[in-house]
């Protein structure tokens, strides 16, 4: 594919036209230094260790920065280019401390792998090295930058990477380089710290020790630990991460650099979440209910008495009596797995993976699940598209690297970011180009607004999209509500701003919807999944992903976790195909989800459920209800790492092993399915879900012999379309991506029915749930290192109702509902609509879900001071 | 707020003269070091705001310059070359005189508050070396007595 | 004799005044070149005129005008270097403060030929009377209507805006300037692209030395032919020296180019001081190499300069007599140079800080005799390998000291102290 070649010492190297020395060289293996390089960077040409020599040219140039030209002659190790080499590393070492020894990069330091190679091995150097001193009662001169962070400023190489990183691709501005020549000094901003989600990205790319983070610093040397390739369990991102583990002890995770995903970028979440795993709340044995209290026990006796009182419970009401709820974070085998113990062992349906805290099911709804029917597409064509619609997402916080996508797009083409939210979000001020602010309920409104909007355009050019001139003209009558200033009135968003996002959809060629956990929540979701789709038939050419709430979302819809489709998302009369491949019978009904599971409960037609890594009682709406169902059932056994609120009503607990001590596949939103290596073996006398599984199925009367992961994939592989890897060994690093063949094709328009919500006056603020900065989900308060950066629960307001309640930050202030109430330190947020409260779902101490109704459309609450 | 109300609109105002705001940063400076004599985060904030800009940006130039310190200097911030045309005609016997006339060390302020003395690279008044900076005034051809007289001038203006 | 061109009014006091300024002739050229010369014809007479630039490199200004593309839709902008900086010049300062007028008309006249219509003035931030000076003729410029909207007529328009640095001498060098007048640290940046293809805001930007543009009026009006006349075969026109130093009349003198480098220092500036046998003289500025006495016979041109074995730089020359210490002239420059670097990239940072130190021990008696090749050999790590020049010119001052007078650095290594042992001392009166 290349398009010249160019020679680099001696050798033919070929060229795809654009490329720079340095990588025409890099790919054909063809060794150069660098220091400020990055792949992802703007090159800047700074540090000049990457200096050769072109025939013709009068001067050495850098590599990285020299666009190769046909018929270059390129010498990279002739004696000019080495002498320079040594040069440059001299000037560097002149007043770097040779302190390698007490260093936390030594044995991974560019300086001094690029010393051994081709440094030279004496010192001229006789002045004193100067010395930034942080303070001067110690001989360290570590400077803690942020909550993670340390600098010492006199390892430091002036490569700029760190405030490139910060600039360039986390379109951030806590880092900076101050004054000039050699005092030029890596700082944030006076009075500030680095703290951007992104920041531990500055450590892993700084190429000397200049920049080291608290979980590594000090406690293993590099060459003694060991490496394992594993998946991020934190959101459905699926970034590629390597753990490094020290005699089964973790210390860092750092990224694993696939273009496809992350690009070598990991957030900060990824980054020090692995820590839950050695989190001393672990649940280390299994416990068993005595006289009221959980105590230890042994695996023996707490299966055993899974085995006697499922049997009472089977004998009683058969398979149906069972349910099964599975967390989206475990692996495709173990829901798999699951799936297949609650069906074919137990004999019920009623399994479900969507009892999430955003999520509301109306029994026998249609659209089934989140991130399962959105469009073939993956990352890479966020970066192609030149309009980003971000509908109801706060994408910095739930899908940190897919918003670095998106400000790469920004990057590098000037992409337009659209953000169409309930709230504002991070993303915003950083890279949006509108941003436009709705009112929670109204999502669906606004976007027939919208495209009202683009076809009102003169610019709009109906020829270029695929609906008929009735198909839109009926379209706009059925919709005229919802149009212009009617529809304004409906969301609170300007009509001037509707015109300006419709002026650039109608300009736009090539439009990427992300559409986030505010539409799963949004009281008219499903008219809303139609809603997107309709505007998807209105662009040009349009794709959409409904980005799903968690790491494995997707996984646990293919492979079966939901009441009414079989595994590979196989309808009920295919139900024949399991019940060979399982040998026996399963029943003949689908079954009932999370709704119906907790009314069946209620009304005692189930009596026994089995809770795999999963906390409903945290998370479905309605928390206290939840609570109180739970506690009717006769036995619930737990599954999980953790003593979450629902293993608190357990009968029975078998502790789980985490992401880290398992392998398995899973499936980010892009629907790839990766694979995820064990970095060391269970902790405590946890086990990985699959071996529990097998154990609860042999208990249970079933043996399938498939206790490893490895072997519950390759009966999973099965539901794959052909060439699909069949072994762990053949996925590779772009992992393998699911494809339908009925996506990326919007159906035809669906027309929207909006009933404005009842609203109670006396609860007049709308509640949002959000992350906490550094937060994401339920696990990440059991991670030390994040809890330095948001240590606790808020409640965050306006300033306009700051003003008005005379709250000031940091007062206690009551959030309450018809349902519940809590209790929490205000925070006042800047530009924050008035009316609304955000509180962040990611701290125990402060659940959100009691405030919810299980019903309401909208949740709503009142404020007030303590 | 520690700029004043016509520092601000005078830095608003010169912003408009620029495509870019950020443009504005060096004469923003320079009209913040005019009223106070000197600069702090404080001040830094405060442009950042006016220019609506990041704080950073304005961070990160004010520190690269030598003509925004954020240290106070005495009432009269006496700066001397010490480049070559200068030293050529005893420039470093002028700061020593000076340093030892006011009874100072580089850089410090004199005890009555009204001198600094520091030294500066070549500012271009090199046909007329040796040569001070006071504030923004140039003194050229220096000698001992003119010198003697410039301070006698300072003190007695106060 | 000097050849007063630029400089022929700058004596008069009043001459930075619009109405003496007028009265001497200003913006005839300007409206001769609204009235009467296309843009292209304007490129193509200045590159007959042969006028090269004053900033230090002498690139044909023509030439450079006529990389600016054309077809691009972008703005374009012109940047007046005034950053003047270089130890030993001062000659741009005599224009801003004798003459600002003919500075904004030449700048008029440049934004004109390549399509401007937002020029800035970049001044170094400690000129004070300069900027006012120069403020002041555009304000009356705007006044009399020679800048603005439609400029007398013509259908063009352009505004000029005065930006002062903030101290740094590296902003001079043109791409650091860019970066300064962007708001930025003045950090170089990495060509190609050339400014004249992506400068400012990424736009396509022209930068021209003050005196450089000061001459466009005289070409204008006089026509290319006669300023081709004037001086050598390739170095044309004047320029004003800046001679200070070690001689009795220090001062700018303008003269024709390919004058005589005696008759300047022992002519014009009045000989040596103290009538005292002549050391050593930088012809261009402290980043040129230093000459003996024996090349005092050099003419200076572009050309005959260069053969002699320097530059002509800005034009400023330094005069040393024989008590001067080389070792500590060499340490002057360099700590110039180490606080100067913006510090981007390695070799200059390091280099020139690592070299200060070097002379700085060498000169306080603690030099090891391997300590010039050290010097050598670092310098030579820098030459070439920076993204800026400023890291060529640093090395400038210690690779030609040491070259001629080596004998000096080894005494003051051998016996910890210097031959001369200049220590000058202030006049008293
Ligand atoms: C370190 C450095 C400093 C410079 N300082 C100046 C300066 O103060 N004034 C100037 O006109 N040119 C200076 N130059 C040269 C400019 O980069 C540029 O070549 C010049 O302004 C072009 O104008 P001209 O073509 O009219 O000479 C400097 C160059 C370097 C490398
Ligand atoms: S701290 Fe590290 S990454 Fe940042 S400039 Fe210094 S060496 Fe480079
Ligand atoms: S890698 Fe090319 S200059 Fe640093």
């Amino acid at each position: 594919m290349s398009d010249f070649n160019i020679t680099v010492n001696g050798r033919q190297v070929p060229v795809i036209k654009g490329q720079t020395v340095l990588q025409a060289s890099l790919a054909a293996g063809i060794d150069i230094p660098v220091f400020c390089w990055h792949p992802q960077l703007v090159p800047v040409g700074a540090c000049r260790i990457c200096l050769v020599e072109i025939e013709k040219l009068p001067k050495l140039q850098v590599a990285c920065a020299t666009i190769a030209s046909e018929g270059m002659i390129v010498h990279t190790d002739s004696p000019k280019t080495i002498k320079v080499r040594q040069g440059v590393l001299e000037f560097i070492l002149a007043h770097h401390p040779l302190d390698c020894p007490t260093c936390d990069k030594g044995g991974e330091c560019d300086l001094q792998n690029l010393t051994f190679k081709y440094g030279l091995d004496y010192s001229r150097q006789h002045e004193p090295k100067h010395r930034v001193i942080v303070d001067a009662n110690s001989t360290f001169d570590d400077l803690q930058i942020g909550p993670e962070i340390i600098r010492n400023q006199n390892r430091c190489i002036h490569c700029y990477r760190c405030t490139r990183i910060v600039d360039e691709i986390a379109f951030e501005d806590d880092l900076g380089a101050y004054q000039r020549s050699y005092h030029t000094e890596i700082l944030p901003p006076p009075g500030r710290e680095i703290r951007n989600l992104y920041s531990g990205n500055i450590v892993e790319y700084c190429p000397v020790g200049a920049l080291t983070n608290d979980d590594w610093r000090y406690k293993v040397r590099v060459w003694l630990t060991k490496q394992t390739s594993v998946i991020c369990p934190h959101c459905p991102d699926g970034c590629n991460m390597k753990l490094w583990n020290f005699h089964n002890k973790l210390f860092r995770a750092t990224s694993r650099a696939n273009e496809n995903i992350d690009n070598g970028f990991i957030c900060d979440i990824g980054r020090y979440g692995y820590q839950y795993v050695a989190s001393p709340d672990r649940i280390k044995r299994p416990m068993v209910r005595r006289s009221g209290e959980l105590v230890e026990t042994s695996w023996e006796e707490a299966l055993s008495l899974i085995r006697k009182q499922t049997d009472d419970i089977k004998s009683k009401l058969s398979g149906s009596g069972f349910f099964g709820f599975i967390g989206d974070i475990r692996t495709n085998e173990e829901i798999y797995a699951f799936q297949r113990l609650l069906r074919r062992v137990i004999g019920s349906n009623n399994i479900d993976h969507r009892f999430h805290r955003r999520r509301r099911l109306t029994p026998g709804e249609e659209v089934s699940s989140r991130g399962i029917e959105s469009d073939n597409a993956e990352f890479k064509d966020i970066e192609n598209a030149d309009v980003i619609v971000v509908l109801g997402s706060d994408l910095h916080s739930e899908n940190p690297i897919t918003s670095l996508r998106v400000k790469r797009a920004v990057k590098r083409h000037n992409a337009k970011v659209i953000l169409l939210n309930p709230l504002p979000t991070p993303l915003g001020k950083r890279a949006a180009t509108l941003e436009v602010i709705y009112k929670q309920g109204t999502a669906a409104v606004l976007l027939h607004g919208l495209i009202d909007a683009v076809v009102d355009l003169e610019r709009f050019d109906p020829s270029a999209i695929k609906l008929s001139a009735a198909e839109i003209s009926d379209f706009r009558k059925a919709n005229a509500a919802y149009a212009g200033v009617r529809g304004s009135e409906i969301t609170g968003v300007d009509v001037t701003l509707v015109a300006r996002v419709a002026e650039i959809l109608a300009a736009a060629q090539n439009v990427f919807i992300l559409a986030g956990s505010y539409v799963e929540r949004d009281p008219l979701r499903d008219s809303l999944h139609l809603a997107v789709a309709n505007l998807q038939s209105f662009c040009k050419s349009a794709r959409k992903i409904f980005l799903p709430p968690d790491s494995n979302s997707v996984g646990a819809a293919f492979f079966g976790a939901e009441p009414t489709v079989l595994p590979g998302r196989q309808s009920w009369g295919k139900k024949a195909i399991y019940e060979d491949l399982w040998h026996g019978p399963i029943p003949d009904a689908p079954g009932k989800d999370t709704i119906g599971i907790l009314e069946a409960i209620d009304e005692d037609e189930i009596e026994c459920g089995l809770v795999f890594n999963a906390d409903p009682v945290r998370l479905f709406p309605d928390g206290e209800y939840v609570r109180s169902v739970m506690e009717k059932l006769k036995l619930l056994v737990v599954i999980d790492s953790f003593m979450t609120d629902t293993a608190r009503l357990a009968d029975v607990i078998l502790p789980l092993s985490t992401f880290a001590e398992i392998e398995g596949t899973r499936v980010n939103w892009e629907k790839r399915m990766q694979y995820s290596q064990r970095a060391i073996p269970p902790l405590h006398e946890s086990k990985p879900g699959c071996e529990i599984i097998e154990l609860l199925a042999d208990r249970l009367g079933v043996k399938f012999n498939q206790s490893k992961p490895s072997d519950v994939y390759q009966e999973m592989a099965r539901f794959f379309p052909t060439g699909a890897p069949t072994t762990y060994a053949a996925i590779g690093r772009d992992g393998f991506l699911i494809r339908s063949a009925e996506t990326n094709k919007p159906g035809k328009l669906a027309y929207l029915r909006f009933v404005a919500p009842a609203i109670d006056t006396e609860y007049r603020f709308i509640l949002l749930v959000g992350n906490a900065d550094h937060h994401r989900g339920t696990l990440t308060e059991r991670n030390e290192i994040l809890m330095k950066f948001t240590g606790e629960p808020f409640v965050g307001i306006s300033e306009a109702d700051a003003t008005d309640l005379a709250v000031s930050d940091g007062d206690l202030v009551k959030v309450e509902s018809k349902y519940g109430r809590v209790v929490g330190k205000a925070m006042i947020l800047r530009d924050f609509p008035s009316k609304r409260v955000l509180l962040p779902e990611n701290f125990g101490e402060m659940s959100t879900n009691i405030l919810m109704g299980r019903q309401d459309k909208i949740d709503m609450i009142k404020l007030a001071k303590m | 707020m520690i700029l004043s109300d016509s520092a601000k609109l005078q830095i608003s105002q010169t912003a408009k003269r620029y495509p870019k705001v950020r443009s504005a940063i060096l004469p923003a400076l320079h009209i913040a070091y005019e009223e106070h004599g000197y600069l702090s985060d404080q001040i830094y904030e405060e442009i950042a705001q006016i220019l609506d800009l990041k704080l950073i940006e304005v961070a990160e130039a004010a520190s690269f310059y030598t003509m925004f310190p954020k240290a106070k200097r005495g009432k009269y911030l006496i700066q001397v070359c010490r480049n070559i045309s200068c030293a050529l005609l005893g420039s470093h016997h002028l700061t020593a005189y000076l340093l030892d006339k006011l009874n100072v060390e580089l850089g410090e302020i004199t005890a009555d508050g009204l001198f600094t003395v520091v030294e500066a690279e070549c500012l271009g008044s090199c046909t007329t070396a040796p040569m001070m900076q006071v504030n923004a005034h140039y003194y050229e051809n220096l000698t001992v007595e003119k010198v003697d007289r410039l301070i006698e001038e300072f003190r007695s203006q106060k | 004799m000097e050849t007063k061109l630029l400089t022929q009014h700058v004596g008069d006091p009043q001459q930075h005044t619009m109405e003496r300024a007028i009265e001497h002739g200003a913006y005839q050229a300007w409206q001769k070149v609204l009235k009467e010369i296309a843009p292209a014809d304007l490129i193509q007479i200045v590159k007959d005129s042969g006028l090269r630039g004053r900033g230090g490199a002498g690139f044909p200004t023509g030439l450079k005008w006529s990389f600016v593309p054309k077809d691009s839709l972008k703005s374009k902008y012109l940047c007046c270097n005034a950053d003047e900086s270089e130890p030993g010049t001062c000659k741009d300062r005599v224009l801003l403060e004798g003459d600002p007028h003919a500075v904004v008309e030449g700048m008029m006249i440049a934004s004109y030929a390549i399509g401007c219509h937002t020029a800035f003035f970049y001044i170094r931030g400690e000129y004070d009377i300069g900027q006012v000076r120069m403020s002041k003729a555009i304000a009356d410029a705007y006044a009399k209507g020679f800048l603005g909207k439609n400029i007398l007529g013509s259908g063009y328009d352009l505004d000029i805006v005065v930006h002062r640095g903030g101290g740094a001498y590296i902003c001079g060098e043109e791409t650091a300037l860019l970066s300064s007048l962007e708001g930025d640290k003045g950090l170089a940046r990495l060509k190609p692209p050339f400014p004249a293809v992506e400068g400012l805001y990424r736009c396509p930007t022209i930068i021209n030395n003050v005196e450089t543009l000061a001459n466009l009026p005289h070409i204008v009006v006089k026509g290319a032919q006669w300023f081709a006349s004037l001086g050598t075969e390739k170095s044309k026109g004047t320029r004003i020296f800046s001679v200070s130093g070690h001689v009795k009349n220090p001062g700018n003198y303008e003269l024709e180019l390919g004058y005589s480098l005696r008759d300047l220092v022992y002519g014009l500036a009045g000989g040596i001081l103290d009538d005292r046998p002549l050391k050593a003289i930088i012809p261009g500025g402290s980043s040129t190499p230093v000459l003996l006495p024996d090349k005092i016979d050099t003419k200076l041109d572009f050309e005959s300069v260069a053969a002699a074995g320097s530059m002509l730089g800005s034009g400023a020359v330094i005069v040393m007599h024989e008590e001067t210490c080389i070792v500590w002239v060499a340490e002057i420059l360099a700590h110039f140079y180490m606080h100067e670097s913006c510090g981007k990239c390695t070799p200059c940072r390091q280099g020139t800080g690592w070299i200060y130190e070097i002379l700085r021990r060498i000169e306080a008696g603690y030099g090891k005799m391997e300590d010039i090749d050290t010097l050598l050999d670092i310098a030579d790590n820098i030459e070439g390998n920076t993204i800026c020049p400023l890291g060529d010119a640093a090395v400038v001052p210690v690779i030609s000291t040491i070259k001629l007078f080596r004998d000096e650095y080894v005494y003051h290594i051998e016996h910890g102290k210097c031959k001369v042992h200049s220590q000058f001392k202030l006049r008293t009166k």
